[in-house]
């Protein structure tokens, strides 16, 4: 049903009225009046089917007038000769109205049903944001009010060792805070829609370099492995993004795996795209986890709260499929989960030429 | 090492960031001017000729961005842009106008201090200096145009060396990707990003020891690079 054009219902209540006409003309000779009658009928079910009651009356009145005026004796005329063809008129009516009816209640109900659903939902990650929200904001801000008070308050009868040490756990508090802040934003603007890709080429091996640099302190517990093939082809993407999306799984991997563990960071061509994973072998999780770890606020598992709000994955998502790409977690054999995602590979750029022996 | 005391300008509208951001250089020894809007950043740039500028790019009055343009017509001092965190575009164009360097917020102050080491060592170095960059295992004479690893020579293409040559010449300092571009190979090229992606490859395999997480030759992503030599 198209709302917006109502006058397509009309035009085709009227077209099919004609088509039947025609169809009744090129019956007659062999069929009985009342079987035209039910092709009628067809087209009055068609049209409540497809547009709205208005249009099904409507429908219904213009066959009844040309099944009146073409079929029944006498012909050519409006007059109705046998009583028995009100009847015929009032089933076509009748039947217009009944199936639009049910049609309409059907979709309200169903509207209805879709509205409560999303509704439910809402309220179910609102209570979730809460909820994680009071738990992981609000502990680091406990230790900044706690310890920056203490620094103002009573900084000048600590022991210098004692004062450096409050003011570094508000240092380590706030960046952790200041990261979460970032996700919750970068979230809602990935939802909103309101990041624009800035595409260029970029090169994976560049931007996992840049990551596991940036997160050298953090991955500093585990062995990192790199296998990125020298000739990987380049890649058009919004290169900062991307940088987010295999920073999350990295950093996913530090805070959710053991220390001393393998992680083990990979790029391919599969197929007409560039897959990247991101492997640990810090235990694994059930198979239904797999897919939900990427829903906002999930941790897998049992986690322990602190392990952050659960965002990561989802933005990881959001920009792998941003990019056309696909992002999806699978269980590694011997206990590990391996993150992976794909990026499309477009034709590449003409190269620069120079003579290498110049 | 011992860093030369310097008079460096912060224009910064939050206090408490210019408080902290003050205190912290005060306490590395420098003087420091304070002013919280670009009208009076612009003026103490003049009265105080300051060594540095440190430039908050959200300031009330008028852009940061003008306040970078309009040191830039009369004097060459470094200016390092404070800017808010994933805003690529509004670096480039800080950096662009004429900035040397940025530091994202919110930051640490050791970070924000080793850019104002390198930016004061920059303007200490304009002058001449070195052209022999050491980076790990690897030397690189610009002058003489020879590139070793390891007591081995290397072979360097014309433009490896031109882009090496521009990247040390603001050596731990960050380059656009339009700035390398033009420079290496005109203002034709100053979008064709991938040639600096195949080049920027071949020269850290040439002369890092590890090209795929390499510590000299660094992607500022949707930035630029950034060159950082031993010292």
């Amino acid at each position: 049903m198209d709302a917006r054009r109502p006058w397509i219902g009309y035009a085709s209540a009227a077209a099919l009225a004609g088509a039947c006409t025609v169809a009744g003309l090129a019956m007659r000779p062999r069929f009985d009046i009342v079987n035209i009658a039910m092709v009628y009928l067809l087209a009055v079910v068609v049209v409540a089917l497809k547009f709205s009651r208005g249009a099904a009356v409507a429908c219904a009145a213009l066959c009844v007038a040309a099944f009146d005026f073409v079929f029944v004796p006498p012909q050519g005329t409006f007059t109705v000769a046998d009583v028995q063809y009100l009847l015929t008129f009032s089933i076509m009516l009748a039947v217009a109205l009944v199936v639009s009816h049910l049609l309409a209640r059907g979709r309200e109900e169903s509207e209805a049903r879709a509205a409560a659903a999303l509704e439910a939902e809402t309220e179910r990650v609102r209570s979730t944001l809460l909820a994680s929200i009071s738990h992981d904001l609000r502990t680091p801000l406990a230790v900044l009010t706690g310890a920056s008070s203490t620094l103002a308050e009573e900084g000048a009868r600590l022991p210098a060792a004692e004062r450096e040490a409050l003011a570094r756990s508000i240092y380590g508090q706030a960046r952790e805070l200041s990261e979460q802040v970032d996700k919750v934003l970068q979230m809602t603007r990935l939802e909103s829609g309101a990041i624009a890709l800035e595409r260029d080429w970029a090169s994976l091996a560049e931007i996992a370099g840049t990551v596991l640099r940036r997160l050298s302190d953090r991955l500093a517990t585990h062995r990192v492995l790199v296998e990125v093939p020298a000739d990987l082809p380049l890649v058009r993407v919004d290169a900062a993004l991307v940088d987010q999306a295999l920073a999350n799984l990295l950093d996913n991997a530090a805070r959710h795996t053991p220390p001393g563990t393998l992680v083990r960071v990979r790029a391919r061509v599969e197929g007409d795209g560039i897959a990247v994973s991101v492997e640990d072998f810090g235990g694994g999780l059930d198979a239904r986890d797999l897919e939900r770890v990427f829903a906002k606020f999930q941790r897998g598992g049992h986690e322990a709260p602190g392990s952050g709000m659960g965002l990561g994955l989802a933005i990881c998502r959001a920009i792998v499929r941003l990019h056309g790409g696909r992002a999806w977690a699978e269980a590694v054999p011997g206990g590990g989960i391996a993150f992976r995602f794909t990026l499309p590979v477009e034709p590449p750029p003409r190269a620069p030429a120079e003579d290498e022996a110049a | 090492m011992t860093e030369p005391r310097a008079t460096i300008l912060v224009v910064e509208d939050d206090p408490d960031i210019r408080r902290f951001v003050a205190a912290a250089l005060r306490a590395e020894g420098h003087q420091v001017a304070e002013s919280a809007d670009a009208r009076r950043g612009g003026i103490d740039a003049g009265t105080h000729k300051p060594d540095l500028a440190i430039v908050d790019l959200g300031l009330p009055d008028f852009d940061g961005l003008e306040l970078i343009r309009r040191i830039r017509a009369w004097s060459t001092m470094p200016i390092l842009v404070l800017s808010a965190r994933s805003l690529e575009r509004a670096k480039i164009d800080a950096l662009d106008a004429g900035a040397d360097d940025y530091v994202t917020k919110p930051f640490g102050v050791g970070e924000l201090l080793a850019r104002v080491r390198v930016a004061l060592r920059h303007r200490a170095r304009t002058a001449g200096g070195g052209s022999v960059v050491r980076m790990g295992a690897a030397e690189v004479d610009l002058a003489r145009r020879v590139a070793t690893r390891e007591g081995r020579p290397v072979h360097l293409t014309p433009i490896e060396f031109r882009l090496l040559e521009c990247l040390a010449r603001h050596a731990g300092l960050v380059v656009t990707h339009r700035a390398l571009l033009t420079e290496v190979w005109g203002p034709t090229h100053a979008s064709d990003t991938h040639y600096l992606r195949i080049y920027l490859k071949q020269l850290r395999d040439k002369l890092e020891d590890d090209p795929v997480r390499p510590r000299h030759l660094l992607t500022e992503t949707g930035v630029g690079y950034r060159l950082v030599p031993d010292e």
